[in-house]
């Protein structure tokens, strides 16, 4: 097993360096100079720009740069941030604890409820209840998580006020607050963005969840499970559920980078403080460094997604292991 | 597990959840007394290093400028004419007077009760460290150009300072008393420049302005509080949190939600001002703002930048276009009421703007007849005018990040057709715009430019040499009418509107709108004035109204 899993490992590497060089190179190769916009209203002269260009080593041939960059990276060093003056590692720890609190917790539900109403769906397969959650799950997958966002902030942020309609804390909680306190105010702050994510994550599990379970339960095992007279929740989810449970953890491998990087809408329309928000504004702004440590983060959860993704599988069914 | 099972303890805990969420309340460990004398204003984006001779580059931006003012006082204020010419419309801050011994030296005398957050006095030393550092180009470049002027400041005792220009000119006060504010030499002059802004100092900013620093929480908001000894009067207000949502649409639902107590700039669709004012605990209040739109002409081949331009060159098609143009109209219709066509490139916040000419209006038939004369007919009746052979057919630059110049382009689009001039409208991502612009690649540039309340910021965009002067105009009349204007003596206003005039009469763009800003501000807050400079200048002078000071939520 150790073998096989240090070859994944090894592949993983590999890749992850490959998306490292195409990412350095496909940034610069792109139009928008980030220095030109530093001026504002009243421009830098040339020489000025020079100057940054020095300081920020955009002066040297991309491979120069990819070296540099390269032999940083191995000293935990990202390099400066063009558009904030600081440290890219810094802006990224002060940025990750929020986008790990929105996906984590997007992840949880949708790993929980998503997966317990996805065969709930299968085991009572055409009655009334099935054919409300397809819908209700279909209604749910079709929506546009933007709309979504923005209805939910109006309808329960401002028209209702029951939950704050944007942003991570309460400003005005003093600093010397109980921990249980704050707690309670990120929570508040956490549920809509949370909901907006969740129900098309949820909605996508549930479908993936009901076929995989539909498909374990008509296979012979569970026929003789039956015979053999267990009870129908040991055949469900004893039998059954393990089973059906790879095409989910596919479906895991992909939502951990999507949760990451691609909740930039939601992270904008809620002011949540996450790496979405940063990584757009990166964007925009062509801050090189701080596009490319947001983006080799999202890379390495990729490849670090997809090496777990394979090693659960090769866990749960040791045949993946020989092929 | 049972099925059942689990659903039941399912529905449980969904009923506690909504149980939780329909009693939710703003978080315990916040007093009463303190969230009514606070304010909450949400912007656009969060200052990260609000220290003045710090904001270069990338920090050179309003939301560092705004921050910085509540930290750090001038010598002086503008008045609220905003006129930057002349000694006499400015107001007292750290400098409690300033005379004058000759054309070139200002004598300022500091305020004895100025103090630092630490207790510190404010001495002439802070003044002359940081003139130094600011004028010093290796350390401060933007500043250093501001202050090219300037030639040396020096203290004479403790609360003195001297200010040497280079020659006489109307904005010696503004350009000695508005780009920087001292900084406190005791606590900075041991930190080299270079590391000064990665400095404890950085983090933690001591200045001498109404507010002290308090803490920033990164991508979400600065705190700052009231600074009880300000000599210049305790602000009546104890603590002010500064929110950031880049999303406009975020920022809406803070100020509507009642989570914040005051916006800048109330972003488009001109709904949102509706909606603003619906609300009842919110008003909407006008401010003028530093912001121009205009149509630049290329006046350079685009591709060979050594020729002219083979349509824009000739001044009359450039006319034609800016006459056939209903700029009254593109601006009621994307602005309402909050927004004016322009004379000449002044914002609304340029005193230049003031007693300046009547802008042209829509002139279908002397636009047509400068087309005509400049050769320029529809022989093949397609519609679009026509000469040897070629269109007249002109690509615009615009920024796609631009909701009003999107929405505008395609007005001026379809205004332009109608005289037979094509034009394609060319969006981009915004760092590709500014490369592009800045190549003098386009042929009609959509711009939406900030100015300062200094007319001489002119000098960038409309003098053969200024910097931002991508399109290559050039009239040599113009550079010596600035020139003259700058260097006049008492009003030098008339000197300013012969530019202006000069300037729509060579036409090197079409100046389209000069919005007016739109700030909501609940109505908790009495004394309010909002500075067209520096959004929130003056909120050391607001107060909240005793009868109905508790927080909307």
């Amino acid at each position: 097993v150790s073998g096989w899993v240090l070859r994944r490992a090894l592949q993983a590497v590999v890749t992850f360096l490959v998306a490292l060089a195409i990412l350095f190179v496909l940034m610069r190769a792109a139009p928008g100079d980030p220095l030109l916009r530093l001026g504002g209203d009243r421009p830098i002269s040339p020489r000025e720009i020079a100057v940054l260009r020095a300081r920020y080593g955009l002066d040297q041939p991309v491979g120069t740069q990819l070296r540099s960059f390269v032999g940083g990276l191995i000293h935990g060093d990202l390099g400066v941030s063009i558009e904030y003056g600081r440290p890219v590692t810094a802006l990224l720890a002060e940025r990750l604890p929020a986008t790990l609190l929105l996906g984590g917790s997007v992840l949880l539900l949708n790993f929980t409820v998503g997966l317990w109403l996805g065969v709930r769906q299968a085991v009572r397969r055409g009655r009334r209840e099935d054919r409300w959650l397809t819908t209700l799950s279909l209604a749910g997958y079709a929506m546009p998580s933007f709309w979504l966002g923005l209805v939910l902030a109006w309808l329960v942020g401002i028209h209702w006020r029951l939950l704050p309609a944007a942003g991570m804390q309460d400003p005005l909680l003093s600093s010397d607050a109980g921990w249980a306190t704050r707690a309670a105010d990120v929570l508040g702050h956490l549920v809509l963005p949370v909901l907006t994510l969740s129900v098309v994550s949820i909605a996508a599990t549930m479908r993936h969840q009901r076929s995989a379970m539909l498909e374990v339960l008509r296979l012979p095992y569970i026929l003789t499970a039956r015979a053999k007279g267990l009870p129908e929740r040991a055949v469900t989810w004893r039998h059954a559920w393990r089973n059906a449970l790879f095409p989910v953890i596919t479906l895991f491998g992909l939502w951990l980078p999507i949760l990451v990087s691609g909740s930039v809408f939601v992270e904008a329309v809620f002011a949540w403080p996450g790496l979405g928000s940063l990584a757009a504004g990166a964007v925009g702004s062509r801050d090189y460094p701080l596009l490319m440590g947001t983006s080799l983060l999202v890379a390495a959860l990729v490849v670090a997604s997809g090496f777990a993704t394979d090693v659960a599988y090769g866990l749960l069914d040791p045949r993946v292991r020989l092929a | 597990v049972d099925l059942d099972e689990v659903s039941m303890t399912a529905r449980t805990a969904v009923i506690a959840a909504l149980t939780g969420l329909v009693t939710w309340q703003p978080a315990e460990g916040q007093s009463p007394g303190d969230a009514r004398n606070s304010i909450v204003i949400v912007t656009g984006a969060q200052a990260t290093l609000p220290i003045p001779t710090l904001m270069e580059g990338a920090a050179a931006n309003l939301a560092n400028m705004e921050i910085a003012d509540q930290l750090f006082l001038r010598l002086a204020g503008l008045g609220p004419t905003l006129l930057t010419a002349g000694d006499r419309n400015f107001v007292p801050l750290l400098a409690s007077s300033w005379t004058r011994r000759d054309s070139v030296t200002l004598v300022f005398d500091l305020n004895p009760r100025a103090r630092w957050h630490d207790g510190v006095p404010v001495t002439a030393r802070d003044v002359v460290f940081t003139m130094e550092r600011a004028r010093n180009r290796s350390i401060t470049p933007r500043l250093a150009d501001l202050l090219k002027h300037i030639t040396g400041v020096t203290a004479e005792g403790e609360r003195r300072v001297v200010f040497h220009f280079s020659h006489p000119y109307a904005e010696q006060l503004y350009d000695a008393t508005f780009h920087v504010a001292p900084i406190p030499a005791h606590l900075l002059d041991t930190i080299p420049p270079e590391v000064l802004s990665r400095s404890a100092f950085a983090a933690q900013p001591v200045g001498n302005g109404p507010y002290r620093w308090v803490r920033a929480v990164p991508g979400q908001f600065i705190e700052l509080r009231r600074n009880d000894d300000f000599f210049l009067g305790k602000p009546k207000i104890e603590r002010v949190i500064v929110r950031a949502a880049a999303d406009p649409d975020a920022r809406m639902n803070l100020m509507l939600s009642g989570e914040a107590d005051a916006m800048d700039n109330i972003p488009p669709p001109r709904d949102n001002i509706r909606r603003i004012a619906a609300e009842p605990s919110l008003r909407t209040i006008p401010v003028p703002s530093p912001t121009i739109g205009y149509l630049l002409f290329n006046q350079r081949d685009r591709r060979d930048r050594e020729r002219p331009h083979p349509i824009l060159s000739d001044v009359r098609v450039r006319r034609a276009i800016g006459l056939a143009l209903d700029r009254r109209l593109l601006v009621r219709v994307i602005f309402g009421s909050y927004g004016e066509v322009p004379y000449g490139p002044a914002s609304p916040i340029l005193w230049i703007r003031h007693g300046a000419p009547v802008p042209a209006r829509q002139n279908l038939p002397e636009a047509r007849r400068l087309l005509a004369a400049a050769g320029w007919r529809d022989t093949d009746g397609d519609g679009t005018l026509d000469r040897e052979g070629h269109p007249l057919a002109l690509t615009m630059s615009l920024p796609n990040t631009s909701a009003i110049r999107k929405q505008m382009s395609v007005l001026i689009q379809e205004q332009l057709r109608g005289i037979g001039v094509r034009v394609d409208l060319q969006q981009y991502e915004f760092p590709v715009w500014n490369e592009r612009r800045t190549a003098g690649d386009f042929d009609l540039d959509f711009v939406s430019l900030s100015q300062d309340p200094s007319p001489t910021g002119l000098t960038q965009s409309w003098t053969c040499n200024g910097g931002n002067n991508v399109a290559r105009y050039c009239d040599p009349r113009v550079d010596s009418l600035i020139d003259q204007a700058m260097l006049s003596q008492g009003d030098p206003a008339q000197h300013w509107h012969t530019v202006l005039r000069q300037i729509e009469a060579d036409a090197p763009a079409v100046f389209l709108y000069a919005p007016t800003y739109v700030y909501a501000v609940n109505r908790r807050f009495r004394n309010v004035s909002l500075n067209p400079v520096s959004s929130w200048l003056q909120l050391r002078e607001w107060s909240v109204a005793p009868a109905s000071s508790t927080p909307s939520r």
